[in-house]
């Protein structure tokens, strides 16, 4: 049986930044719900108040331009954003991430700044949005403010969100020109499963830029700019993708848990980074 | 806790139901309105079983809250097809594509909503479309076969 709550609804942006200036003790804010009825179900969280985002017109938004980027507002599905063109083309590190996540029926449903807000270590989203160098606009009853995708995440579950602030929506501005992004998940099933390691890259071979970010191996998703400089260094083909790669293992410290043991995570990590700075050298 | 009246269309009628802030769209729609054709297993959002079409479009009714779906409507098997059984419900007939029958109706809606948005589908957009529900008699041999044989018109 799931927790006893009031249920609120707001329609404006204004009218949720004051509920949550009101409540934020005993509120939990919810999207597509998809995580969060299953947490109120177990009974891990217990608001007195849910407030829908679902109402409010401004989060429903999903938009692109060409000097900008793309804005995902907070009640965005993962399905409307595989669905624009877009961002299969330019920010494939996203698409590729967000097709990955659970199956496509809660994709109907689940957000991606849900999956954001959510913290999970395991987040497949926050790795292409962290090589993407996305930002989190954040608002509250009294201030808003935008700060870089990798000072959201503070730990496991935890973020940079203050009392009373909301994440409105995610910034991802258009990659460098010739940039190509992609993402790769090992899971122990090729559906509905959290990954055992994700990794998503965002390689420009001439300038020459590396960002790789990964899931599942440290507290928080994780940017490794330490792969930039290992990739300069590197003096040839091989040379670079073995010095990135070697850089990332150094950088992280992943967990045994339910899924696999710490050692096939390294493993799979070296094999999922090598595989996916080939790709995207080969294909530029 | 707060309670809500709602109205939504469930297989083309109309409902109007007081409903408690934390009663699933699944719960509604077996206990309240006695449609058992939609199946609880989970109720976490895994299995998929409890799959219905909110809008027309696959939705696990365990992971949807009754109030949320003010004003929306409903399909669930029982209404599926306007005259006896569809023709993603006569295929799974013709391939034996049930066995305890107990993920069939989740099945059939996401198929029946896979065709009505790309009606030639190829076998790999058949398997992406059902990775939601699962079979736990592992049946989905047929259960594939049954929905790329539907879009051929069965």
């Amino acid at each position: 049986m799931m927790v006893k709550f009031d249920y609120l609804k707001p329609n404006t942006e204004m009218e949720l930044a004051t509920l949550l200036a009101k409540h934020a003790e005993e509120a939990k804010l919810m999207a597509g719900g998809t995580d969060l009825l299953v947490l109120m179900r177990d009974k891990v969280f217990r608001p007195r108040y849910v407030i829908d985002v679902k109402g409010i017109p401004e989060l429903r938004k999903l938009e692109y331009n060409e000097y900008d980027g793309l804005r995902i507002g907070a009640a965005v599905t993962l399905n409307e954003i595989l669905k624009l063109e877009v961002v299969r083309e330019k920010f494939t590190a996203l698409w590729e991430a967000a097709g990955t996540l659970a199956d496509p029926t809660i994709r109907n449903r689940a957000t991606l700044v849900g999956n954001i807000c959510n913290a999970s270590p395991a987040s497949d989203t926050a790795p292409a949005l962290l090589v993407l160098d996305a930002e989190v606009e954040i608002k509250s009853e009294w201030s808003e403010r935008r700060i870089p995708i990798q000072e959201f995440f503070k730990g496991v579950k935890k973020t940079a969100l203050e009392k009373g602030e909301f994440v409105s929506a995610i910034l991802v501005p258009n990659p460098p020109e010739g940039a190509r992004s992609g993402y790769m998940k090992w899971g122990r099933t090729k559906g509905e499963d959290l990954a055992v390691v994700g990794v998503a890259a965002l390689i420009n071979a001439g300038s020459p830029t590396i960002r790789i970010a990964l899931s599942s191996v440290a507290p928080t998703p994780l940017l490794v700019p330490e792969a930039q400089q290992a990739f300069e260094d590197g003096v040839s083909f091989n040379d670079r993708v073995e010095k990135a790669t070697a850089a990332v293992l150094s950088n992280i410290c992943p967990i045994s848990d339910i899924r696999c043991c710490k050692e096939y995570r390294l493993s799979m990590a070296e094999v999922l980074t090598r595989r996916i700075i080939k790709k995207l050298l080969e294909a530029s | 806790m707060s309670k809500h009246k709602i109205s939504l269309k469930v297989n083309g009628r109309h409902y109007d139901v007081e409903v408690e802030a934390n009663k699933t769209l699944l719960r509604l729609l077996r206990d309240d309105l006695e449609m058992t054709g939609t199946k609880c297993a989970c109720e976490r959002g895994d299995c998929g079983l409890c799959t219905v079409l909110l809008d027309g479009v696959p939705t696990k009714s365990c992971i949807v809250l009754a109030v949320e779906v003010d004003g929306h409507e409903v399909t669930t098997v029982e209404g599926i097809s306007e005259e006896g059984i569809n023709a993603v419900q006569r295929a799974f007939i013709k391939h034996g594509a049930v066995q305890c029958g107990f993920c069939t109706p989740a099945f059939i809606l996401v198929a029946t909503a896979l065709l009505k948005r790309n009606p030639r589908p190829t076998e790999d957009e058949v398997k992406e479309a059902i990775g939601g529900v699962l079979c736990r008699c592992t049946g989905y041999r047929q259960i594939i076969d049954a929905i790329l044989d539907a879009s051929k018109g069965a």
